[in-house]
């Protein structure tokens, strides 16, 4: 099960077909790794995944969103986790509770201004 | 409901219609000097910031949890105006108060719509409200000074200094009297960044704000022609802005306030436009006595051997905009400075 390697391969490869950019050594030099360790998360081989960092700057290369890579990885985003873990019982909550909810009932999902008595 | 997006209040009403939708902004702007003269209209330098109140419970004061709402943060001596859009010109009846006192009549707040006298606003049509109205035609800007101070037109109407900050409450027109039509063209709120920082005025750290009266402008708040019961009663929703000094916004909220607007001098000075707004085919109210009767910001620290207010000479505005009702849309009120 190589989830995070085949997706970054299946994108790469998709923009190489027309833009000679998106070679293996290309990339890697744009994202500021050795192409031979990319060719490794590619082929799942790294022992453990790429760092947030290196995550989101390859995110960016490809033009892909941030946060399906880094869960990809097994990771979440930093400014997420904070979020999460400032309140972990109510966020894991909500999440499991929005699960199977389509998507215009998360999008109702809204925060009123309160108001009080004044 | 309201509901906070982008820095705006977003007043809807589904359970009315899905056009039932009103934007208001509190949009920063330079402090018109209060000389006698009456001005024309400042530009708007993009909106306030705005926070829920509840988001820093441990941080503000008591009274403004009970009283719900949101927050913006102002320097002594700043001034604001109200920007009103409705998307679809779906109509709304809307009632402004500063520290419960009625900026349109002058009286203590109430709940519901009055127009003996006119109580409330109406937009589209009204896109805008920078002050008290005093008179047909013209209004007195908000300014900004410490609650407590004396200064605000509720301290000085009531003798307490109790509420501070803005009220406002909407009232959507009823379902069944409304026509859709191509949306009016509300003067669109750009603005650029601001680009000159000045220290803030000297303020104390306590955190409520009160808006007392500012230099005199040209501003008419237009008489509705509809009858109250067009309004529909049932569904309102309302509002508590609490003005937090901007010296302890950080404290608060931990992000800096905004930097001040430039100066009306500097501002004309960089021979900039002002703006007039017409609608000749409307009746302005005839504003209230009892506001008109209220001492100005400048007139009041005279007396009480305060600073007089910085920045207030007398400025001659050359570069006058002339902005339509009823003209193709995309007009703007405001100055790249």
């Amino acid at each position: 099960m190589n989830e995070l390697g085949d997706y970054l391969r299946g994108r790469r490869l998709a923009r190489y077909e027309t833009d000679p950019a998106y070679s293996v050594n290309r990339v890697a030099g744009r994202v500021g790794v050795t192409p031979s360790y990319l060719s490794q998360v590619e082929r799942g081989l790294t022992r453990s995944p790429p760092s947030e960092e290196t995550l989101v700057a390859l995110a960016d290369d490809l033009g892909v969103d941030r946060d399906l890579v880094l869960a990809l990885a097994g990771k979440i985003a930093s400014d997420l986790r904070q979020t999460i873990t400032r309140r972990p019982t109510l966020f894991a909550e909500l999440l499991r509770e929005l699960r199977d909810a389509p998507d215009h009932a998360v999008l109702r999902l809204v925060r009123e201004v309160r108001d009080g008595d004044w | 409901m309201i509901e906070l997006r982008n820095d705006a209040l977003v007043f809807s009403f589904p359970e009315v219609h899905p056009d039932a939708v009103l934007r208001v902004e509190f949009q920063r702007t330079l402090r018109i000097p209060s000389d006698g003269r009456t001005y024309p209209l400042p530009p708007g330098r993009g909106p306030f910031p705005l926070r829920h109140v509840d988001d820093f419970a441990e941080r503000v004061p008591a009274g403004w949890l009970r009283h719900g709402g949101v927050m913006l943060p102002m320097y002594q001596a700043e001034a604001l105006w109200i920007s009103f859009r409705s998307p679809t010109g779906y109509p709304f009846a809307v009632k402004v108060a500063a520290g419960k006192i009625d900026a349109v009549t002058g009286k203590e707040w109430s709940e519901g719509l009055s127009q003996r006298p006119q109580n409330y606003l109406v937009h589209p049509g009204q896109p805008w409200l920078d002050g008290y109205v005093v008179e047909a035609g013209k209004i007195r800007q908000f300014v900004a000074m410490p609650l407590g101070a004396g200064y605000s037109a509720e301290e000085q109407l009531t003798g307490k200094g109790e509420f501070g900050g803005l009220q406002l409450q909407v009232f959507p027109l009823r379902r069944e009297l409304y026509r859709p039509l191509p949306p009016p063209p509300a003067p669109d709120m750009m603005y650029a960044a601001a680009a000159t920082a000045r220290p803030p005025a000297a303020a104390r750290a306590a955190p409520d704000m009160a808006l007392g009266m500012g230099g005199s402008m040209q501003q008419e708040v237009y008489r509705d022609r509809r009858s109250p019961e067009d309004w529909d009663t049932a569904h309102t929703s309302r509002c508590f802005v609490h003005l937090a000094n901007s010296m302890v916004w950080r404290q608060i909220t931990g992000q800096d306030p905004p930097t001040v607007p430039p100066t009306a001098r500097e501002y004309t000075a960089a021979g900039l436009p002002w703006f007039d707004y017409y609608a000749h085919d409307q009746e302005a109210l005839a504003g209230s006595d009892a506001l008109k009767g209220l001492k100005t910001i400048a007139e009041l620290a005279k007396e009480k051997g305060h600073p007089a207010l910085p920045e207030n000479e007398p400025v001659d505005p050359t570069n006058l905009v002339k902005l339509h009702a009823k003209v193709a849309p995309g007009q703007v009120r405001e100055g790249v400075f």
